[in-house]
């Protein structure tokens, strides 16, 4: 190396040491300077983030596996305002495309990036089309103005769509009462949307997603919500629903509840009411539920049944040896218990009687005599047994548990006795009642009325099991009221009789009262009904409020049974008696 | 000690002989640490390609989930009981009554009583193992095995 060179070499030498050590200096203070933690903090936050990993809701099926509640992807529609360039076009498209505020949303999009935020949040649950709308849009500023810059421009740079899941129901307002619906926010309301809110939903997960793809992590495996298989037969609650529709049409009710059951395991095959809301505008509950109306009256809405509830007290009777279906009874029209005169239905005195004759009749002088000879302490024994002012224990959110007075009550006095006798002075629900006298239709067995049928979680099915929920009456008091019932339908050529059917039932009229005691001429229009007699596979329970047409519910609510089970046999699959006892004769 | 200087000088290497050799030591390192730097920079570009790919795949499978989801709505849409009745009432269908219906005994089948949408619980499907421990065991492993298993067959047949 010559010398004259060397010079050169020593001052690039020297020159990288210095800067090295410069590099070496710099690293240490900003190692060591007061802001190393700020900028560490901030070398964090952009190394990854904090997602909630959201797990899709378990989906909710009928009896037969089709589809009553899902999931569908909305988008939320955001921007990066670091990239945004016409906060003004972007506001008139997300306005008239998505229907947001323009002001509301051209202020979100027109904050400046420079103030530490980075992403505004324009509108949320924008649906597909939406999002395929706008994105056309975008494609079409950008084809007409190019990269251009300028106030001239129109550009809907910046707009970005994050994905996410939103409820759906395929079936709209079919089943809503049953259902509930799930608000913006992934919040189950009424039904079984409420009432399995946390299976339905999942476990939501807080994870840390690194942006460095050498710190990638495996993501937990979050799974989805529980799904649900319903009692519920999608056909027979689309017919009944149906016919609930036309009922209130016909007859003029301001409502109309209809409860289907398989009283042999107490599952719910239907539960139709009104009003029923499209579960997909869920937003509009205010408006088609005005004021207190029961989103479900099936299980939420309180009456007093009227003579339907004489199946209860005729079945304490029988139970509890007090009467026989022959114990005579000679009706003078009027019976006198606690202090008050109670007459029949149309004030008139039938003379000689059996107890088939006073079911026949609904004589509610000759119940209220039956419920003294039962006695009073006996007969709310019986009531109690029959589950009345208490949760049937049904899956649905809001179940209202009725109200009986018992002796011993401040506001209950011996005349409640003879009223309770045929239904008025109590407040029940149609489920309740439905319940109840199921116990007639299934040998004394009361079953719990059962709406979940099958839980599916992790890919397994758990099946429920019917449950008991109690013996009120022996198997030869069933029988022998539903002998009893069906004969007396026949006897009176019924609205309620289906040809090829043996059915047992009773109607049931009970006046509103008002704060002025039974001074309306306004009723609850009840039916309650099963059958096949001998091997009973359905019981429905029917109630109109308030018709118009008619008063009675022998006239307006024994033809909706009948209607009911015309449909119900064809699809059960129920062949009709003769048939099916050649049948099993075959067999 | 004339003697032991000549046998020194004839044994010292020339001064550029040492420097050569200083040289390629340097050298020697240098290509060592270039060696291991290409190699630690090949194997960490590759985990972070592979990173992206998993990171993408997350993302794709959540779209993928998402989508699942949204033809499960659709063809519920599509056969829902409104949308089925409508197709039927074009087709010149219509609900059947009680006294049309034709009942037909068949020996020995059993209509099922609901939907049967997922597994039995407490029939386990047996944990087999889909990858082949080649693809899941580390080098280190691997020798392990050998090491402290040498009965293990070095080749496992596989069936097809």
């Amino acid at each position: 190396m010559k010398k004259e060179h060397a010079w050169r070499y020593s001052t690039l030498g020297i020159l990288l040491t210095a800067l090295a050590v410069f590099v070496i200096i710099q690293m240490l203070r900003i190692q060591l300077s007061p802001e190393a933690d700020t900028l560490r903090n901030q070398g964090e936050i952009f190394s990854g983030e904090y997602k909630t990993i959201t797990p899709a809701r378990g989906q909710i099926y009928d009896r037969w596996g089709h589809l009553l509640a899902g999931n569908k992807t909305v988008y939320e529609a955001g921007v990066d305002l670091i990239d945004v360039v016409d906060p003004t076009t972007i506001a008139f498209a997300l306005n008239a495309v998505v229907g947001v505020e323009y002001e509301d949303v051209y202020a979100a999009a027109s904050q400046d990036p420079e103030s530490g935020i980075v992403y505004a949040t324009l509108a949320r649950f924008v649906t597909e089309e939406q999002k395929i709308r706008l994105e056309e849009l975008a494609d079409q500023m950008d084809g007409a103005y190019g990269e251009g810059d300028g106030e001239q421009v129109k550009s809907l740079a910046g707009l970005r769509f994050t994905p996410s899941l939103q409820r759906s129901y395929p079936e709209k307002s079919l089943g809503s009462n049953i259902l509930g619906f799930v608000n913006w926010d992934g919040e189950g309301f009424f039904g079984i949307e409420e009432r399995y809110d946390e299976q339905l939903a999942g476990e939501k997960k807080l994870v840390w997603i690194s942006r460095d793809p050498n710190k990638v992590e495996e993501q937990p495996e979050i799974p989805s919500g529980a799904s649900l298989i319903l009692t519920i037969d999608r056909a027979v609650q689309s017919e009944v629903e149906k016919i609930v529709d036309k009922t209130i049409e016909e007859s003029g009710s301001e409502s109309a509840t209809i409860v289907v059951m398989d009283p042999r395991t107490g599952d719910i095959l239907a539960m139709a009411t009104s009003p029923r809301l499209d579960l997909n505008e869920f937003w509009r509950y205010g408006e088609v539920f005005e004021g207190a109306t029961p989103f479900n009256r099936a299980v939420s809405g309180t009456y007093e049944p009227g003579s339907v509830f004489k199946v209860l007290t005729m079945a304490s009777a029988l139970d509890s040896d007090t009467v026989k279906p022959q114990t005579p009874f000679l009706d003078t029209g009027a019976i006198e218990i606690g202090g008050i005169v109670i007459r029949n239905w149309d004030s008139g005195a039938w003379g000689p009687q059996d107890m088939l004759g006073c079911m026949q009749h609904s004589l509610n002088v000759c119940l209220a005599w039956v419920a003294k000879q039962v006695g009073a302490n006996q007969f709310y024994t019986y009531m109690d047994a029959f589950g009345f002012g208490h949760l049937t224990g049904v899956d649905m959110a809001l179940e209202d548990s009725g109200r009986l007075k018992h002796p011993g009550d401040s506001d209950w006095y011996e005349a409640d006795l003879g009223t309770n006798a045929f239904g008025q002075g109590v407040a029940v629900t149609p489920l309740q009642m439905a319940a109840a006298i199921s116990a007639m239709a299934n040998d004394g067995k009361m079953m719990v009325p059962r709406i979940v049928l099958s839980i599916i979680d992790d890919g397994k099915q758990y099946n429920t099991s019917p449950q008991v929920a109690g013996m009120p009456v022996s198997d030869e008091t069933a029988h022998e009221l539903t002998k009893m019932l069906a004969t007396s339908l026949e006897v009176e050529s019924s609205a309620a009789l289906v040809e090829g059917y043996r059915v047992a039932g009773k109607t049931g009229t009970a006046e509103i009262p008002t704060p002025f005691g039974y001074t309306s001429n306004q009723t609850n229009a009840s039916f309650v009904g099963w059958g096949p007699v001998d091997d009973p596979r359905f019981l429905v329970y029917v109630w109109l409020e308030k018709p118009t047409t008619s008063p009675w519910g022998s006239v307006v609510a024994a033809p909706v049974f009948r209607e009911v089970v015309e449909r119900l046999v064809v699809m059960m699959n129920l062949p009709p008696d003769d048939i099916r006892k050649r049948f099993l004769e075959s067999q | 000690m004339n003697r032991v200087n000549s046998l020194t000088q004839a044994y010292s290497q020339a001064p550029w002989r040492k420097q050569l050799q200083w040289i390629g030591l340097f050298l020697l390192i240098l290509i060592l640490a270039a060696l291991v730097a290409g190699i630690y920079l090949s194997v960490t570009a590759r985990a972070a390609t592979i990173g992206r790919r998993i990171q993408g795949i997350y993302t794709e499978m959540e779209d993928i989930e998402r989508n699942i989801e949204d033809l499960q709505t659709q063809l519920a849409d599509l056969t829902s009981k409104t949308v089925m009745e409508q197709r039927a009432a074009e087709l010149g269908f219509q609900p059947a009554s009680s006294d049309q219906m034709i009942y037909v005994a068949v020996q020995e089948y059993q209509r099922p009583d609901h939907a049967l949408l997922g597994s039995t619980p407490g029939i386990e499907l047996p944990d087999e193992q889909i990858l082949a421990p080649e693809y899941t065991q580390s080098l280190f492993d691997w020798l392990r095995e050998r090491v402290f298993e040498p009965a293990a067959p070095l080749l496992v047949e596989v069936n097809p």
